[in-house]
């Protein structure tokens, strides 16, 4: 690091800052690509049919069709790039980086890997090093961002449908944020911080003392919210294409369009990741007291990947809901639960267990 | 750090008040806030930053634009007459407010304290902080607030829904 650090004349603590950087925002943004043709192959399997499997590099290396995410993206570069007459333009222009930048920017306090000690300094593994202060209420606020991105398109577009996207969506997502944020404060309640990092330390590496073990109806309510906030099916009330056209993106074409799908599969990938950290275990390696670095970062990633083909796996098992349902679900189900949640471990910490 | 972030609120206070569309006015409030949020930081209060941000941006404002999205008209009226009258009295009123804010400001026991060289420097704010305040010095303070929140959610649903 120091060597390379002095060949790029910056010290090593911005070098190493650079290349987090670039490997978490890179990593994510490919993984979220990847899943954009993970879903389809996934649906397909489920329905069983065969899915995208002729895109081919130089038309010969098939490779199962990942070459499918290539020749999309190919596609998007050069399709019209349309603005509706009526369309505020501006924000039209705006809307697909509001819907982009939060879905990236919340995984930057998740730490990826276990830290290691390299001549006399810890590197941290995680955009944003442990005790900066914001800890995990820093996902929450951005995901509470992600909001704007549905609300601007569909505003801008100055379209029926889209605008009852967005109405649908904005509405859902701000009342299942309760819910969430209750199952995630007794989290903090029973880990003693609020910091990622301790939370996973917190949780240890036995699976039973994982926090989906101590707190299973916390993760149930943290887990149904985490779909209403990534507008993901069964709660994909921002596109609803079987009652609203597309709602919130029915207007956005080309690369446009592209953006606002990554977007949603980068939600995907923050969210797993929420996942993971909060009830998994984070890095940790189920029985291994002491993991390298790489097994712990790979054990992340397993992780990462399992959560999100969940995502894929329910969205294409469980039917939809209608929006009365997801609001009933919300608030007469969910954050009740949640209650009941944080006042029981509220009780079983002043007993001192 | 500090001018861009003073900047951000600065123009997003100024657009949100010269704005004539009202959605567009409630975006640039946002990016004041997110200004604001950023001004936390610097301060060495990341937990005020991240609730600014939860509280004011997550969760008022979108209510806020949700609100002006349901009614159809997203231009501001013009005014029926001018009434110089009012706007002489607000600006008057508006410049003893930020006087006395400054006034306030320039006198707090803080702002001496940074002037001594050699001053602790003082520790960043953690939610842990924030809730021992909260629960052992302000209680009284809290609790009535809660309560106030409680009335109002009440009432709005007593207003909105007559037959429960």
């Amino acid at each position: 690091m120091d060597k390379l650090a002095s060949l790029l004349h910056t010290t090593p603590a911005i070098a190493w800052m650079v290349l987090k950087v670039v490997i978490v925002f890179a990593g994510v943004m490919s993984l979220a690509a990847i899943f954009t043709w993970v879903e389809r192959r996934g649906s397909a399997m489920i329905q069983d049919r065969i899915g995208p499997n002729r895109a081919a590099l130089f038309g010969k290396i098939r490779i199962i069709g990942l070459a499918q995410i290539l020749a999309d993206g190919i596609k998007m570069f050069f399709k019209e790039d349309l603005i509706p007459a009526a369309a505020n333009r501006g924000l039209f222009f705006l809307a697909p980086f509001l819907a982009f930048v939060p879905a990236l920017l919340g995984f930057a306090v998740i730490p990826f890997g276990k830290s290691f000690v390299s001549g006399g300094t810890t590197y941290h593994l995680s955009v944003l090093d442990p005790g900066n202060g914001m800890g995990m209420l820093y996902p929450l606020a951005i995901g509470g961002m992600a909001v704007y991105g549905v609300l601007v398109a569909a505003w801008s577009s100055n379209n029926k449908w889209s605008i009852l996207g967005g109405m649908r969506s904005s509405a859902a997502m701000v009342s299942y944020e309760i819910g969430m944020s209750l199952a995630v404060v007794s989290i903090f309640m029973t880990a003693g911080g609020y910091d990622p990092a301790e939370i996973i330390k917190a949780q240890g590496h036995q699976p039973w003392t994982w926090n989906i073990v101590r707190q299973p109806l916390g993760f149930i309510v943290f887990f149904t919210c985490m779909f209403a906030e990534t507008n993901r099916l069964p709660f994909d009330f921002a596109e609803g294409e079987s009652e609203i056209v597309a709602g919130f993106n029915t207007e956005f074409g080309s690369m446009k369009y592209s953006l606002m799908a990554l977007a949603e599969y980068s939600h995907m990938m923050t969210a797993s990741a929420l996942i993971a950290t909060l009830y998994f275990g984070g890095w940790q390696v189920p029985f291994v007291k002491d993991p390298s670095v790489l097994l712990s970062v790979a054990c992340f990633v397993v992780k990462l990947v399992f959560f999100a083909w969940v995502f894929v796996w329910i969205r294409w098992t469980v039917p939809r809901f209608r929006y009365d349902q997801l609001m009933k679900l919300g608030w007469k189900r969910m954050l009740p639960l949640s209650m009941v949640n944080l006042v029981f471990h509220a009780w079983r910490m002043s007993q001192g267990h | 750090m500090f001018i861009t972030f003073a900047l951000i609120t600065l123009l997003g206070a100024l657009g949100m008040l010269l704005q004539k569309n009202v959605i567009v006015a409630g975006l640039f409030m946002v990016a004041a806030f997110f200004g604001v949020a950023g001004l936390f930081v610097l301060l060495a209060n990341p937990v005020a930053a991240a609730l600014q941000i939860i509280v004011y941006t997550g969760a008022i404002m979108v209510l806020v634009l949700f609100v002006i999205m349901m009614l159809n008209s997203h231009e501001e009226e013009k005014a029926q007459s001018s009434r110089p009258v009012q706007r002489w009295v607000s600006v008057a009123l508006v410049a003893a407010l930020a006087f006395g804010a400054v006034k306030l400001v320039l006198a707090s026991p803080g702002l001496k304290a940074l002037a001594q060289s050699g001053a602790a420097t003082p520790e960043a704010m953690t939610l842990q902080k924030v809730g021992v305040t909260l629960f052992a010095d302000h209680l009284l303070g809290f609790e009535v607030a809660g309560l106030l929140l409680l009335a109002a959610m009440i009432g709005a649903v007593a207003l909105t829904k007559r037959n429960l």
